[in-house]
């Protein structure tokens, strides 16, 4: 142990001393982190190699999302008694996720987890995999890490040890859970999800651009509706960005707040900001030329109430970002607003959709009145040069609202030190495609849509128990706030709050009503808090 | 001496709950047992469905596993996370016995198993040992460890002999062989380490339509039959569609009676509702009972649900008089529900200080 050194050394980065060529940096703090590693880890685990190119035992056999690392990390202080300052675990989980993490193809089929948006049935995936990992964990939590064989297996032998009931629980007793888990369905995790992948090579040797710059953006806050904003970053000295972000909700009230930003491996994009006072967080994935970012932003004490996220960087270059809303009755005059940059030319909505009247006009957004006389279809919209391919669907009747997220599990709290789980819920319209039939794959989709919103029990016996009485109700906006935690007198048993329900968004068009609708169980506290479910 | 305050812990009633023990000195007395969170070993008179006496058990909960001396005399429970296990003398709280299993540099658990020889001098347990190397875990082979209990406060283990894994609920026979829970019934003697097939499930040969059995001892309180039971859960396909629907489903019983370490298994009753625990009637081997959220009763030689009554929250266990006219329900919550073993009708409650949790409901019958 030098924390003396060691302190001293940061301190001189953190003056930029050691900062006086660009390419010096790199190594230097390669050579920090690594002696955080030899100062804090090396009293259980081993080093071995060369001491430019080290390896050490458990950690480098893996690699992992920020929040993987971050997770593990937090397992070594409150499980193993790692002792390490809030300063050095940050270097530390950067330095492990950027030079053992994972390419942006490898995390792209689970970045819903990342994004922490755990609302949705995962399907497909290997039985073996789901029955053994997936009957407890998602499966994007074992998906977004990569490890040797022997280390899938090390992994096997840490739930025997720290979870000695793995063995005994319903799916695993009626096995030889211990012997399939390690010696079939860990060497399966090590062929699925080795090491060592061609995707992560090239990536390492991808050049990486930096974020900063001005971002268009747009997106949903639950219970605030969509917003357009522009993000500026600009990156510190200590490799962070600092974040501005300014802009408007659709009914005009400002939205304004300003955070920090990091980038783990080159592409993870993560920012905390305060919106209008909200603490919010957001998970955003860089495309390989750092153009632009697509993810989500959540509350950061709820992370179930969120909404997308898109920013596109401004090159300088015109572009349409988006349109609101993303759809146009024929036959009916409707006010659009186009959403982009640099925007100068005429405004092209696509064969048969004319602009009656253009109210309000400006570089980055266009307010307009449109009208569609032609059939339904998916158009592109041009303003001047700039395209967005897809960007307005023309439809002539709503047939079909889909209730997102169709799946979802809300949690009883507040009573107890527990929170209330809520669930924010959208309606997604949908027109019937050439078919005439909803419910086919050629509806179009038209985006998302205002709905009114109720629950009803999900069947009989939900209705025998009163789940729509007690557990829980939903607001104007959509968002579904559960019941009190605790043993309930009133109900047969006195159970908790807890139920199963059908949640409706009804979505009204010319006088006709359409409905669609979705599963949510009311269920208990989940006690245990994890970075990654 | 680890007595507690009789009227602190149970008030009145639990000082005339004593006192009715001293005037039925003479005759066989039934005690309950169990352990509630924080962590404590409750004795309660059975004649007066009182709390006698509560004994505090060293370290944080375990499972609430308890385990009896032939004579009825001495509790052996599990403690700390399952990981250490203690004796007390139940008549006045003595802790008599302590065997700490786990080591800095070896985990050692024992998931519910845990049991006293017929002699009484040795106690068992099944432990599942995991070597703690300094970045990594190693899983060991379960073992069968042996103490001898005149070790008394500081006992090591004696003996051990490699047993299979999954091991829950464990039990002596007359013969002294060691009945393990496992994904079969084994079989094992303390002193060689030979292990016999008692009752196949796992492995039995049933045919292809009929799904594994999924068994589980979580608890198996046949003291008043002398034998140990071993639910479990199957279903019988209609055809290799695999069909849940139309599947026949089925409760299970392995059975070994303890007299004579002979063991049947069959299907005893259609799957109609979840219960977590049969115990038998001492009067009538086929009238089983039947807990969890509801109270039932079942003869199993018709295949037939007698009686259901509904619990008003969920309970995990049960017990029954040796007379067979009163039985016990707990588990789970903080109170023992008495109830009449004809009708099924609750005739009573026991208050205790804490949740059982998943704790043992045992009777101890100490005889004149």
């Amino acid at each position: 142990m030098a924390p003396t050194n060691k302190s001293t050394r940061r301190t001189l980065i953190g003056s930029g001393v050691l900062l006086l060529a660009g390419m010096a940096s790199v190594s230097v703090q390669a050579d920090d982190a690594r002696q955080i590693i030899r100062d804090r880890c090396l009293a259980c685990h081993t080093e071995s190699g060369d001491r430019s190119t080290p390896s050490f035992s458990r950690i480098s056999e893996q690699r992992k999302t920020p929040e993987g690392w971050q997770f593990t990390i937090n397992r070594m202080i409150n499980l193993r008694g790692l002792d390490i300052s809030a300063d050095e675990k940050r270097e530390l989980i950067r330095y492990l996720a950027d030079t053992q993490g994972l390419a942006p193809s490898e995390a792209e089929p689970f970045r819903y987890l990342l994004e922490q948006d755990t609302n949705l049935v995962e399907e497909g995936g290997d039985p073996a995999l789901a029955e053994t990992c997936a009957r407890c964990h998602s499966a994007a939590r074992f998906g977004l890490q990569r490890r040797t064989t022997e280390e899938w297996q090390l992994l096997v032998n840490f739930h025997m040890g720290q979870f000695p009931t793995t063995e005994f629980h319903s799916l695993a007793r009626d096995r030889k859970w211990y012997e399939i888990a390690h010696d079939e369905v860990a060497v399966k995790l090590g062929e699925q999800y080795p090491l060592l992948t061609p995707a992560w090579d090239n990536w390492k040797q991808a050049v990486k651009t930096d974020l900063d710059g001005r971002w268009r953006v747009t997106g949903f806050v639950p219970g605030k509706g969509e917003y357009d904003a522009w993000m500026s970053a600009s990156k510190a000295d200590d490799g962070r960005y600092n974040l501005t972000l300014e802009g408007q909700y659709t009914d005009g009230s400002p939205l304004s707040g300003s955070g920090k930003a990091t980038v783990y491996t080159g592409y993870e994009w993560r920012a905390t900001l305060d919106i209008d006072g909200v603490k919010m967080r957001q998970v955003m994935a860089a495309d390989a030329k750092g153009e632009s970012m697509k993810g989500r932003m959540f509350l950061a004490a709820e992370r179930e109430i969120g909404g997308a996220l898109n920013a596109v960087k401004d090159t300088q270059a015109a572009a349409v970002v988006a349109v609101m809303p993303s759809y146009l009755r024929v036959g009916e005059s409707t006010e659009l607003t186009i959403i982009g940059q640099n925007l100068n030319g005429d405004v092209d909505l696509g064969p048969g959709v004319k602009v009656e009247k253009l109210l309000d006009r400006s570089d980055d957004r266009i307010h307009l009145i449109a009208k569609a006389t032609g059939s339904e279809g998916v158009q592109s919209i041009q303003v001047g040069k700039a395209e967005l391919a897809s960007g307005l669907a023309v439809y002539s009747e709503l047939a079909r609202v889909d209730v997102m997220p169709k799946n979802a599990v809300a949690r009883i709290g507040g009573l107890s030190q527990m929170p209330k789980v809520r669930t924010a819920y959208r309606a997604v319209g949908y027109s019937a495609g050439v078919d005439g039939k909803p419910g086919t794959e050629d509806d179009l989709r038209l985006g998302y849509m205002p709905a009114s919103w109720s629950i009803k029990p999900a069947d009989e016996i939900a209705a025998e128990d009163k789940d729509a009485q007690f557990a829980g109700s939903i607001d104007a906006a959509g968002i579904f706030t559960p019941g009190d935690d605790g043993p309930n007198p009133q109900r047969k048993m006195s159970a908790n709050n807890v139920g199963r329900l059908t949640v409706v968004a009804n979505v009204e068009e010319a006088g006709k009503q359409v409905a669609g609708e979705g599963s949510l169980i009311v269920s208990v506290p989940d006690f245990v808090r994890r970075v990654l479910d | 001496m680890k007595l507690k305050n009789v009227v602190k812990s149970a008030g009145i009633l639990g000082a005339l709950g004593l006192g009715s023990v001293a005037a039925q000195a003479m005759a066989d007395q039934e005690y309950l047992l169990t352990i509630t969170r924080p962590n404590q070993l409750h004795v309660i008179d059975m004649s007066s469905n009182t709390i006698a006496r509560t004994c505090d058990i060293p370290g944080p909960f375990g499972t609430g596993s308890i385990a009896l001396s032939p004579d009825n005399t001495h509790a052996y429970v599990l403690s700390n996370g399952t990981k250490d296990v203690y004796g007390f003398d139940i008549r006045n709280c003595d802790i008599t016995f302590k065997a700490e299993q786990s080591s800095p540099t070896e985990q050692v658990i024992s998931m519910q198993s845990i049991a006293v020889s017929a002699d009484g001098k040795e106690l068992y347990t099944v432990q599942n040992p995991i070597k703690k190397l300094s970045d990594r875990f190693e899983v060991e082979q379960p073992r069968l460890a042996v103490f001898d209990i005149d070790d008394g406060m500081n006992a090591k283990v004696v003996r051990t002999f490699p047993v299979d894994r999954r091991i829950t609920k464990i039990a002596v026979t007359d013969e002294n062989e060691v009945i393990l829970g496992g994904a079969d019934l084994k079989g094992i003697n303390p002193n060689t380490g030979e292990v016999r097939m008692v009752s196949k499930l796992a492995n039995w040969e049933k045919g292809p339509l009929w799904l594994p059995p999924d068994a589980f001892a979580m608890h198996s309180q046949g003291e008043q039959m002398h034998e140990y039971i071993m639910p479990y859960v199957t279903a019988k396909f209609d055809s290799e569609e695999w069909n849940f629907e139309t599947a026949e489903w089925w409760w299970g019983i392995s059975r070994v009676d303890l007299k004579t370490g002979k063991a049947t298994r069959d299907e005893v009753l259609p799957f109609q509702f979840i219960i977590f625990n049969f115990v038998a009637d001492p009067r009538n081997p086929d009238i089983l009972y039947g807990a969890f959220n509801t109270l039932s009763k079942h003869d199993i030689s018709k295949k037939e649900t007698l009686i259901v009554h509904q619990m008003p929250h969920t309970y995990y266990d049960l017990n029954i008089s040796g007379d067979g006219k009163t039985i016990y329900v707990g588990g789970t919550s903080s109170d023992i529900s008495v109830h009449n073993s004809d009708t099924l009708e609750k005739i009573g409650s026991i208050q205790l200080t804490g949740d059982m949790s998943t704790s043992d409901l045992r009777v101890a019958t100490i005889r004149n």
